[in-house]
């Protein structure tokens, strides 16, 4: 059929296209989490980021947040991705956003200095922890943190769009999608269409 | 800003000097590549005519400008678009994006009247937005030609299914539509690839249905199955929304344009953006007067008949900027309803949530059209046409499963390991219902030229008057409890119904500005898209339809197209133009 020869050529021309693409300037883990088998690749060596908007300790700040929010545990995490680099980027576009970033920074560290009598962090890992949970879990709330709330659904609103589009972040949803198949894939459950007696969860 | 000065006055290049010479004079002029212009350009090339085709646009180069392939990571903004140009007002407009660059206009061409909300996503690429469509090809049938006659609403078309049916076969041939014979009363059944498959979502949402009473049924969809003619079957990558690189579904620059151009029979000249139909001593339609977008200078080009298919708004400014001593008021104009009759489709997420049956599972390519695989199709107002509280009725596209990025996050609270893995154990089970509702024709849904208002060439911008009706918004609410329940039934929950429609606009399936009908004091077309008016200018897109149906319309677009550009190849045979 006309459409068997599709495959191969496409994936090499895809891995061009992403070889090229991956030299976008100063994404070092970017560049790093979307490594493919590619020997040019395979030689860049991560070195610190210099973030284009945040300062440095905002965007240590934000490395901290991001890393809380999608943490390493079995599979990697926010870290690993990279992706204060993509926040940085995002917020380096976007004079509204940089504005509500440096303005929720700075009110977290204010937050932390007033409950906690440092900057966040300086925290312990468990303190930080416990002073995000009423920022994120409505039976968590208390009144006079609105703009703390706000601030953290930005900072995970960004972390989630920075980490679940690198490599390791679809890795780690198992992406089924850019994918070639031979024809349209059907539900493997024929015999059992309202699906009650599927395995247990993988996870 | 004043118009560009004609180039006639002081010839400085080789284009302009061509246009000095005597004045060639094509068979026929087209507006537009799109559904209807590509047709048109294919079938009038074919029967041996000499066209001359202008796109506002240029051509696309699928293998450089489609970037569907692309994992997000090799996107600079990772798909999300480069916040400095992006729109945060308008986060969800369709149309440009980091996979498909320049194809796209970003400039808006149009205001709107206190109180109107209106988007108007415009493509100017040669093939327009059928490079990028979302290929669901349901038909019209009598229940939508003869909407009228049933329910007292509005006026009938002037065409009957029984004389459409043929021209439908021969497009379903040419294009290739992958579906099932359903024998629904609101959707004639066609000749068909084979469907796509039903994944796990569809198998468990149509059990539901059942429950409640609804359709749930493959769509019908022009997207290759299995290999048709020259071209090759679907790869089912998924990212058909950002253009296809192997052509593997219908659209103009794949499947009617190289016809086109092989029959030699075709002059195309793109980045020319139609100005206005420019008129004779008789008021006949002449030529276009067109601007070139790169050099920005006006030309002229002549011919004997003229298409337009510039897309149903654009093709309604351009006529009504066609002012002249003998169409004061825009070119066919003497009815009055030339811009009157705006339809559109009301579109809304009725509902969305998940299955709980698909939670922790193993992800699955869920995604692999990129828009609906199946789809809930009109079952209201079925048996009499007043059983609801609304008339007419619509229809509703189900999807969900693994995508490429977990929207659903919103919905998860909090943080952390949990969060992480939460995300990840419901990646395969979100579920949404995106309706497709029609509207009603009212006198308060228009569009004229804003008297104040020009765009970045100069020509008057267009102004739209436009509103929900009560009959739509009708339908919305009972759509919200329809999708509700129908979820509900497959043992779904559900966690998100939308406050509002999105906006007006967003369908992209604008209707009804050049009305066609019987009438020359009530419509602007004959049943052929002739102008009653002016014998040799045609209407092929879908400012021609009478009402908006719960169908979407770019596969009547090209049935309609074929069959008027037809009629024109006839009128050239019998010596008429």
């Amino acid at each position: 059929m006309a459409g068997q020869n599709i495959e191969r050529r496409e994936i090499l021309r895809i891995l061009a296209v992403a070889a090229a693409a991956a030299g976008f300037p100063g994404f070092q883990k970017w560049a790093f989490a979307g490594a493919h088998s590619h020997s040019s690749l395979a030689q860049i060596k991560p070195t610190a980021y210099r973030p284009v908007f945040f300062r440095e300790q905002e965007y240590a700040l934000v490395e901290r947040l991001t890393d809380i929010i999608i943490p390493s545990d079995e599979t990697p995490g926010a870290r690993e991705a990279g992706v204060s680099e993509f926040i940085d980027l995002m917020a380096s576009r976007d004079t509204s956003l940089q504005n509500r970033f440096r303005a929720g920074l700075m009110w977290l560290n204010n937050h932390s200095r007033k409950r906690r009598g440092k900057l966040f962090l300086a925290l312990a890992a468990e303190e930080q922890v416990a002073l995000l949970e009423p920022l994120a879990y409505k039976a968590k709330y208390r009144a006079g943190e609105e703009r703390g709330r706000d601030f953290f659904d930005l900072i995970r609103e960004y972390t989630v769009m920075g980490f679940y589009t690198t490599e390791i972040g679809l890795k780690e949803l198992d992406f089924p999608g850019l994918r070639f198949y031979s024809e349209s894939p059907a539900c493997p459950h024929q015999n059992d269409p309202e699906h009650r007696h599927l395995p247990s969860p993988n996870w | 800003m004043s118009a560009p000065e004609r180039s006639r006055a002081s010839p400085s290049s080789l284009a302009e000097l061509v246009e000095l010479m005597p004045h060639r004079i094509y068979d026929v002029i087209v507006i537009g590549t799109g559904a209807g212009g590509g047709m048109a350009i294919k079938t009038l090339c074919e029967a041996g005519l000499k066209v001359c085709a202008l796109n506002s646009g240029r051509r696309l180069d699928p293998h450089k400008d489609f970037r569907s392939h692309r994992m997000p990571w090799d996107l600079k903004y990772r798909g999300f678009g480069d916040p400095q140009t992006h729109s945060a007002s308008e986060p969800d407009f369709p149309g440009p994006s980091e996979y498909v660059h320049g194809a796209w206009e970003t400039e808006h061409v149009h205001t709107t009247a206190p109180g109107t909300d209106w988007v108007w996503p415009r493509c100017s690429a040669v093939g327009g937005k059928t490079n990028f469509w979302g290929r669901s090809s349901a038909i019209f049938g009598d229940i939508d030609f003869r909407a009228a006659s049933l329910d007292g609403y509005d006026v009938d078309w002037p065409v009957t299914y029984a004389e459409m049916a043929p021209y439908y076969r021969r497009v379903e041939q040419m294009v290739g539509v992958a579906s099932t014979v359903q024998n629904r009363p609101s959707n004639p059944d066609g000749i068909y690839l084979p469907p796509m498959n039903f994944r796990c979502l569809d198998m468990i949402l149509q059990k539901g249905a059942e429950k409640v009473g609804v359709p749930y049924l493959p769509d019908r969809i022009s997207q290759l199955t299995v290999p048709l003619g020259t071209h090759p079957a679907c790869h089912y990558c998924g990212n058909c929304t950002s253009g296809c690189d192997v052509g593997a579904f219908f659209s103009a620059p794949y499947f009617l344009l190289p016809a086109a151009e092989a029959s030699g029979n075709l002059e195309l000249r793109t980045n020319a953006l139609a100005r206005n139909i420019v008129v004779d001593e008789s008021g006949q339609a002449q030529g276009v007067a067109y601007i070139d977008r790169q050099s920005r200078r006006e030309f002229e080009v002549y011919g004997r008949a003229i298409v337009i298919a510039a897309s149903c708004l654009e093709t309604t400014r351009i006529m009504l900027n066609s002012k002249s001593r003998h169409w004061p008021t825009g070119i066919a104009n003497s009815s009055g309803q030339l811009g009157r009759n705006l339809c559109d489709h009301l579109y809304g997420i009725a509902a969305s949530g998940y299955l709980p049956q698909l939670v922790g599972q193993p992800s699955f390519p869920d995604n692999v059209s990129d828009s609906s695989i199946a789809w809930m199709p009109r079952w209201q107002n079925l048996l009499h046409p007043r059983e609801e509280k609304f008339i007419r009725g619509y229809s509703v596209y189900p999807d969900g499963g693994c995508w490429e990025f977990p929207s659903y996050q919103d919905e998860i609270e909090g943080f952390g390991s949990s969060f992480k893995r939460e995300i990840k154990r419901r990646y395969p089970a979100p579920i949404s219902m995106m309706t497709q509702i029609p509207t009603l024709t009212s006198p308060q849904n228009f569009v004229d030229i804003d008297p104040q208002a020009v765009d970045s060439y100069g020509v008057p911008t267009l102004r739209v008057h436009f509103q929900w009706g009560a009959n739509e918004l009708a339908m919305w609410e009972h759509s919200k409890t329809m999708c509700g329940e129908v979820m509900r039934a497959a043992g779904g929950i559900v966690d998100f119904v939308a406050d509002h429609p999105e906006s007006p606009g967003y369908s992209q399936h604008e209707i009804g500005t050049c009305r066609m009908g019987n009438d020359p004091r009530k419509f602007v077309t004959n049943r052929f898209g002739q102008t009653h008016d002016v014998a040799n200018l045609y209407v092929a897109d879908a400012s021609l339809f009478v009402n908006v149906t719960d169908k979407p319309p770019a596969f009547s677009i090209l049935t309609f197209s074929l069959r008027t550009s037809e009629h024109i190849v006839q009128q050239f045979r019998d010596h008429t133009h």
